[in-house]
């Protein structure tokens, strides 16, 4: 775009915008199609569908679904005339509500994080969905659902200037501003293929696929049931039932695996890490383009997480917290993800968006107490669950010896549980930095300045008094970090060397 | 974001274990009793009316009320005595609040962090002149640390404080800046 375009464009937005007429549109089917789908169980469920077409006739339904169909583009209209938007100054002033008429304002010098979403639908017309998260959190988000990418790109310049003076000058300094950012943008990362697929194998979503799948096995196993001695099977399948029994785990397994790399190819192809100064970008997505920009100034947390299998395929991913993060480590996905890294990958990442910041060799672990603490936990809620399973729910006539045998199973699993996880946990500080880790097999290292704490705890139940230990509950802008049984000694002077690094840094 | 990397001393420190506390207002303990008291009395009168379907357990339909009550009881007395240790504090530049009888917790909010105060009272802590002073900080996750306990005039005392410090760092009118 030339300097006197976007200068046009700068005027342009000090007016009142509307929504493009075609993002309407096609708000309106999406929405539909989002409330069928939502919807479908209840419609087709038990034959419900079926049996209020047979109860009210097909003439009565098409006259229900115009009626449906003149509600939908009735509120649409209402919605494209009542919503608008525009800036002034750094401020962006959005208008919306049908019954409700609100007003949103968003400073610049408020603004945490911008996304530009393009959906396959939106591209033809040249349409992006774009939402911008103040300090309030995810919950404060505002969107604008369907505007032009030009426009989305201005914006998303405008709110992140907060000096942004509307004077002839400015805008002079903004277009000079921007030229400058365009020469400073330089990728400083971008996904291989090798990387999507590790990243595939290596992430959470092989789980999360397997438990969407999983109502489907009971109606699998029905089809299984009645197809199966249809089928001249015993020609194919290996004589051993077991070698069959391990062939079918393979395949179950090499089938959610796939299925995981299509998911990362689907989220991360093309990914692209732009450094953009002040501002970290990056774009992604196969059919659904993404963009999203992360302001270094409202970082506030950045972890370093890998899985069990990202461990030994030596993968893992960065994620950067900001401000009132909601939904734990479920919600990774609407956080700023960098995927696909190498150990080395990460830590230069991380060294890049906190300057100063230099990985640490190795990290005190926490007091061997909390072994036994954790040894006699699992060991004592795995044995009332094996007690109960085997016991009461499905009794098995087991003889002394084994249920002894079987105790002895919990003891071990619980021993190495305990062993594994108090390994993993612990914490170092590098320089003004905190770096806390934990996990079993998976491992998250959260690494913060350590002025960045919000709030702290320090706990101590009567056991830990008397071993002279102490839990401590750091609380920071996306969520607690905990770090149970230190040295009592250790955890209050780190407690007062943090509210020494809170307070002085505030006063500084 | 500049690096520095100032040598610190930990034996100068402000310790918090050096800190003053003061004792909630004694009228905290039969409140909370009374509050715990009404809501165990709640369960037990669900658990005595809650029919038994099978006629051979109809004999022992009371137990489970007796049982929660009793359950109830020990909660309030051991509620009274944790309600009796329960302490907080205020420093310079933090608010610090210590409860637990068990399991105890020092809980610590640096001033700097603090983006609004609300003082809140129901109906019996109102009875028993109570106040309870909740914080918030920036990232809008809910209360993040809620002092009860103060009595009417020490919540005020300490609201106002803690609002004047608010003013002095230039958070009042500028709620949502990053901390």
């Amino acid at each position: 775009m030339s300097d006197e375009a976007r200068l046009d464009d700068t005027d342009e937005l000090s007016e009142w915008q509307r929504l493009s007429p075609w993002a309407v549109l096609l708000l309106m089917l999406s929405g539909g199609a989002t409330l069928l789908r939502q919807h479908m169980p209840l419609v087709l469920g038990a034959g419900a569908g079926l049996a209020m077409m047979d109860r009210l006739g097909s003439r009565e339904l098409a006259v229900g679904g115009a009626l449906l169909l003149f509600f939908a583009v009735l509120i649409s209209l209402l919605y494209y005339r009542r919503f608008r938007y525009r800036c002034d100054g750094d401020v962006l002033v959005v208008r919306k509500g049908l019954l409700e008429h609100r007003e949103f304002k968003v400073a610049a010098r408020h603004v945490q994080s911008v996304v530009i979403q393009q959906p396959a639908y939106m591209r033809p017309f040249g349409l992006v969905q774009w939402e911008v998260e103040t300090l309030a959190g995810e919950g404060s988000r505002i969107a604008l659902p369907g505007i032009r990418r030009e426009r989305a790109e201005l914006l998303g310049r405008r709110l992140s200037r907060p000096q942004y003076e509307p004077s002839a000058q400015g805008q002079a300094s903004e277009v000079q501003t921007s030229r400058a950012d365009k020469t400073r943008s330089e990728p400083i990362y971008a996904i291989t293929a090798k990387a999507i697929v590790l990243h595939g194998l290596a992430s959470r979503s092989i789980y999360l696929i397997a438990a969407m799948l999983s109502p489907l096995v009971r109606p699998l196993e029905r089809w299984l049931h009645d197809r199966l001695p249809q089928l001249d099977l015993v020609a194919w399948l290996p004589a051993s039932p077991w070698i069959a029994v391990a062939m079918g785990i393979v395949a179950v397994v090499v089938f959610l695996a796939v299925l995981a790399v299509l998911a990362a190819w689907w989220q991360f192809h093309g990914y692209v890490l732009h450094d953009e100064g002040e501002r970290q970008v990056q774009r992604s997505g196969l059919v659904h383009r993404q963009e999203r920009a992360l302001s270094l100034v409202r970082l506030q947390v950045v972890e370093w997480v890998q899985t069990g299998l990202g461990r030994c395929l030596g993968r893992g991913y960065l994620v950067c917290h900001q401000y009132g993060a909601q939904g734990g480590d479920a919600a990774e996905s609407r956080r700023f993800v960098v995927p696909g890294l190498t150990r080395s990958q990460g830590e230069a990442l991380t060294a890049r968006f906190w300057q100063g910041y230099r990985p640490v060799g190795s990290f005190r672990r926490v007091d061997p107490s909390y072994r036994r603490i954790l040894l006699l936990r699992h060991a004592s809620l795995l044995g009332a669950g094996t007690a109960v399973v085997l016991g009461l729910l499905v009794p098995l006539p087991l003889s002394p010896l084994a249920w002894a045998g079987l105790g002895l199973l919990v003891l071990v699993i619980s021993a190495a549980l305990a062993q594994l996880r108090w390994m993993a946990t612990g914490w170092a500080q590098a320089g003004d930095f905190l770096c806390i880790r934990r996990g079993v097999l998976g491992q998250r290292t959260g690494i913060f300045p350590q002025q960045h704490l919000i709030s702290l705890g320090l706990q101590q139940s009567w056991l830990q008094r008397r071993r002279g230990v102490a839990t401590l509950h750091l609380e920071l802008a996306h969520g607690r970090q905990v770090l149970p049984y230190l040295n009592e000694v250790q955890a209050r002077r780190l407690a007062d060397t943090l509210l020494y690094r809170v307070e002085s840094d505030q006063a500084a | 974001m500049t690096f520095t990397n100032a040598a610190l001393d930990p034996q100068r420190l402000p310790a918090l274990r050096e800190a003053r506390l003061v004792p909630v207002s004694p009228r905290l303990a039969p409140c909370q009793a009374v509050l715990r008291s009404l809501h165990w009395l709640f369960l037990s009168a669900l658990a005595a009316l809650f029919p038994f379907l099978h006629e051979d357990l109809a004999p022992w339909q009371p137990w489970p009320a007796v049982g929660l009550a009793l359950l109830g009881l020990f909660a309030v007395g051991l509620g009274w005595c944790e309600a009796r240790r329960r302490a907080y504090g205020l420093r310079q530049h933090d608010l610090l609040y210590r409860r637990g009888l068990l399991v105890q917790r020092l809980q610590v909010l640096p001033l700097a962090r603090l983006q609004h105060i609300e003082t809140l009272s129901n109906p019996v802590e109102r009875l028993f002149g109570l106040e309870r002073l909740v914080c918030f900080t920036a990232g809008g996750r809910g209360a993040d640390l809620v002092i009860e306990g103060l009595s009417r005039d020490r919540a005020a005392v300490v609201r106002q404080h803690l609002l004047a410090q608010l003013e002095r760092s230039g958070q009042v009118h500028d709620g949502a800046s990053p901390p």
